[in-house]
């Protein structure tokens, strides 16, 4: 089965979409449009764009369009799911461990920054539990000086949404500058084949006929922080800096790709001895000694006699 | 027993076993003529059957071979569609004369039936029942570090 494709540069990466049947060429380039269009309005390092606009706004309820509502409804069910490990509220400590500007993912074998290792914990401030949506009004409504980013978890949102879009083809996957989203009507399997942190070839296969697919690491958006120190861009809510737990690479398989990056992270904030237990659906750790986990779906675990 | 009486034996004798013959020659006769006759009706039968052209045996052949062959030339016809989807898009104008070519061919191709009846059911029938088992394969993506 061949699939169309369209290629291009978004959210500060790579995006590629695909999907194979009749129109799918059309419906791409609307996809694009509309992942264009996404970036524009949920950049935070664009000033002028809608979440910095709500980031700067003093008002408690602050009128937004219907994706931004989703977005800040995704940071909240992402801090309820993970018992606040994956926090959207962390913006301040993000600039402050040194990533305020944009900053493009390094390419395959950056060096993986290391420190020791701790399991993360939740903030105590746990500003995420503050955000609400009222869809009738078309408002976002949080504490003045909250601020959210989207970081991974508006890439697994565009991937669900724009997935929804091409769902009627036969075949079809988004990549949200690694944030999958796929399947289609003909319910074909497709191989994702895990990126190796060290730079070297697919560390696992995954073989799947649809959902989300997500991973989270502390290697291609990585840099020396103003202390001196290795930073990253993922933060240990509970002390507010990079996080160093022992994982530095976690894959997650869920039903949707949101889920799959929430899943993913907090994998990865958990460290090795309670990462498997975010990950259900299955998915692949790397450990900072370099060693690869794969933890089995369901359908691979073994069966007990006469279960 | 005296000689006369031991002659008139041998004549009843002579009698009987003439009179066996006679009976034995007359139901052969009739066991022929009646197979002649049966015989003759059967083939009127057909003969009449034949000539009003209901041949039963000759119908269900074409029918089956007719089926046949249409299906064959579906799958064919659906295969060639798959085959040509991605170029479909880039190729509207050509599109319906690509569709009329895959529809046309099972019409013309059902005149030259007859001819073509034992290649139908003896050679391509494997050929269209292999092809819904193969697994469609995707290329594969990857996922890293977003």
């Amino acid at each position: 089965m061949s699939e169309s494709r369209l290629q291009f540069e978004c959210f500060g990466g790579r995006v590629e979409i695909r999907a194979g049947g009749d129109g799918a060429a059309a419906a791409l380039a609307a996809a694009r449009e509309r992942l264009f269009d996404a970036h524009r309005r949920l950049s935070r390092f664009d000033p002028g764009s809608e979440l910095s606009r709500l980031n700067r706004d003093p008002r408690t309820e602050v009128p937004a369009s219907p994706l931004l509502r989703q977005l800040v409804e995704a940071i909240a069910m992402a801090g309820e799911l993970s018992g606040g490990l994956v926090d959207g509220t962390l913006l301040r400590e993000i600039e402050r461990a040194g990533y305020a500007d944009s900053l493009r993912r390094a390419d395959r074998g950056a060096p993986i920054p290391s420190a020791p290792a701790s399991p993360a914990g939740a903030s105590a401030r746990a500003e995420w539990t503050a955000l609400a949506v009222d869809a009738e009004a078309g408002t976002v409504i949080r504490p003045p000086g909250v601020k959210i980013d989207g970081g991974g978890l508006a890439k697994g949102l565009l991937a669900d949404l724009v997935g929804a879009d091409l769902a009627r083809f036969d075949s079809f996957v988004v990549d949200c500058c690694g944030d999958l989203r796929l399947g289609g009507r003909a319910g074909a399997e497709r191989r994702v084949l895990v990126d190796d942190p060290g730079g070297g070839g697919p560390l696992a296969e995954l073989r799947l006929r649809g959902g989300g697919v997500a991973t989270s690491g502390i290697s291609r958006r990585s840099w020396t922080g103003p202390d001196g120190r290795p930073a990253h861009q993922i933060i240990d809510p509970g002390r507010g800096g990079p996080a160093f737990t022992g994982v530095v690479q976690s894959t997650a398989v869920a039903p949707s790709s949101l889920l799959a990056e929430v899943r993913a992270k907090a994998a990865l904030l958990a460290g090795p001895e309670g990462a498997v237990a975010w990950l259900p659906d299955g998915g692949v750790l790397v450990l900072d000694g370099g060693e690869v986990v794969p933890v089995p779906t369901p359908a691979e675990l073994p069966q007990a006699v006469g279960a | 027993m005296d000689g006369i009486e031991k002659r008139e034996k041998v004549r009843e004798a002579r009698r009987r076993l003439s009179a066996q013959r006679n009976r034995a020659g007359r139901l052969r006769g009739r066991v022929v003529a009646a197979s002649l006759v049966c015989f003759a009706l059967l083939w009127g039968v057909v003969f009449v059957q034949m000539a009003t052209g209901n041949d039963p045996v000759l119908s269900e052949k074409a029918a089956l071979a007719a089926s046949r062959t249409k299906a064959r030339h579906a799958a064919a016809a659906q295969t060639q569609r798959q085959a040509v989807e991605p170029e479909l898009e880039v190729r509207s104008e050509s599109d319906g004369d690509a569709e009329r070519e895959v529809e046309a061919q099972p019409e013309a191709e059902a005149q030259a039936e007859p001819e073509v009846q034992a290649e139908t059911e003896s050679q391509a029938e494997p050929e269209v029942e292999a092809q819904p088992e193969a697994e469609v394969e995707l290329e594969p993506v990857t996922t890293s570090q977003s």
